[in-house]
């Protein structure tokens, strides 16, 4: 199934689209946002839950990278693990008692 | 570490730390802030999700602290440094657990070197301007400091710069040239928000997609 109900992908362009987030948007990357990305992974949801006995995959763009999506959305790699290793395990004195 | 001066000092008698009273407007503001504030539940979420489950009196602590530092993160005892002399209200005590969780987040998911390497500082301090509610156009403006297009970017590095500066003793050029070599990197990585929360509602929206994340990489 996508990694969002359709109903989400449609809440989120509403909410791309409305007057505050474009303020917020504009004050943090000097740009408006673009919000045709939404709509049609909205429109994909929509299609496929159409045709699921056609197609059980789940569309590729769906999964590619939901909605706007910056490194980090989602499980995606990000961008800083170029500045330092990533852990495999919690560090070791985290639940050590203090003294 | 010459702003947090009691890390070092035993801790008072029981009696004198229950009288003293911002003491324990700390403990519960704090305590309001784990159980409702959506930045924080999310991050409290994620570390345990990494494996580091956040304990109120393990991993927190109210002190006291000179100047005008609010919080901090001590990496060698794990634990979160709240000011109680410096933070008088709820809204503030949210920004601050939100700022050091997002620290104690990458310590637990990276091997990060607070003490010798800049550059990790320097990153973890971007994240944490970024996605904490730092800098929001009234927070700014608050601090008197006017912008619009992009400003929030602006705000992050200084932001960035001055608490490198006020934790480590490092030149302000060298501080300066670690935030602008890992500011790229660094700022674009919104763990676990994905999102730049804007508001309560954003980040509770970033909330569901984190819960979501199962049904995401089911699919992969």
């Amino acid at each position: 199934q996508p990694p969002r109900s359709c109903e989400d992908y449609w809440g989120e362009w509403k909410h791309c689209r409305g007057l505050r987030h474009a303020f917020h948007h504009y004050y943090a990357h000097g740009e408006l946002p673009d919000c045709g990305r939404w709509r049609e992974d909205y429109e994909a949801c929509r299609a496929w839950e159409r045709d699921r006995a056609a197609a059980a995959q789940v569309p590729a763009p769906l999964l590619a990278c939901p909605g706007l999506c910056r490194p980090g959305l989602l499980g995606q790699k990000p961008r800083s693990r170029g500045v330092w290793k990533l852990r495999k395990s919690p560090p070791p004195d985290w639940y050590l008692p203090l003294d | 570490y010459r702003l947090f001066p009691d890390r070092k000092k035993k801790p008072q008698s029981f009696l004198v730390r229950s009288l003293f009273t911002f003491h324990n407007k700390c403990q519960l503001m704090l305590r309001l802030t784990l159980e409702t504030n959506p930045y924080a539940r999310l991050l409290l979420e994620a570390l345990k999700q990494s494996g580091c489950t956040v304990f109120n009196d393990r991993h927190f602590s109210c002190e006291n602290c000179d100047g005008c530092v609010s919080g901090g993160f001590d990496a060698a005892t794990s634990q979160i440094v709240l000011c109680q002399n410096n933070i008088r209200q709820q809204s503030h005590m949210n920004r601050v657990v939100t700022h050091e969780l997002i620290h104690a987040f990458d310590h637990c998911r990276a091997h990060v070197d607070w003490f010798k390497n800049v550059k990790h500082l320097a990153c973890s301090e971007i994240r944490a301007a970024n996605l904490s509610g730092d800098c929001t156009l009234m927070n700014e403006i608050a601090r008197f400091k006017f912008g619009l297009k992009g400003h929030h970017q602006t705000c992050v590095r200084d932001r960035a710069i001055r608490s490198i500066l006020a934790v480590r003793k490092v030149s302000k050029e060298a501080a300066e040239k670690a935030v602008d070599e890992v500011f790229d990197a660094c700022f674009n990585d919104l763990e676990p928000f994905g999102r730049i929360p804007h508001s309560k509602a954003d980040a509770k929206r970033a909330y569901r997609d984190f819960q979501n994340r199962d049904r995401y990489n089911a699919n992969l």
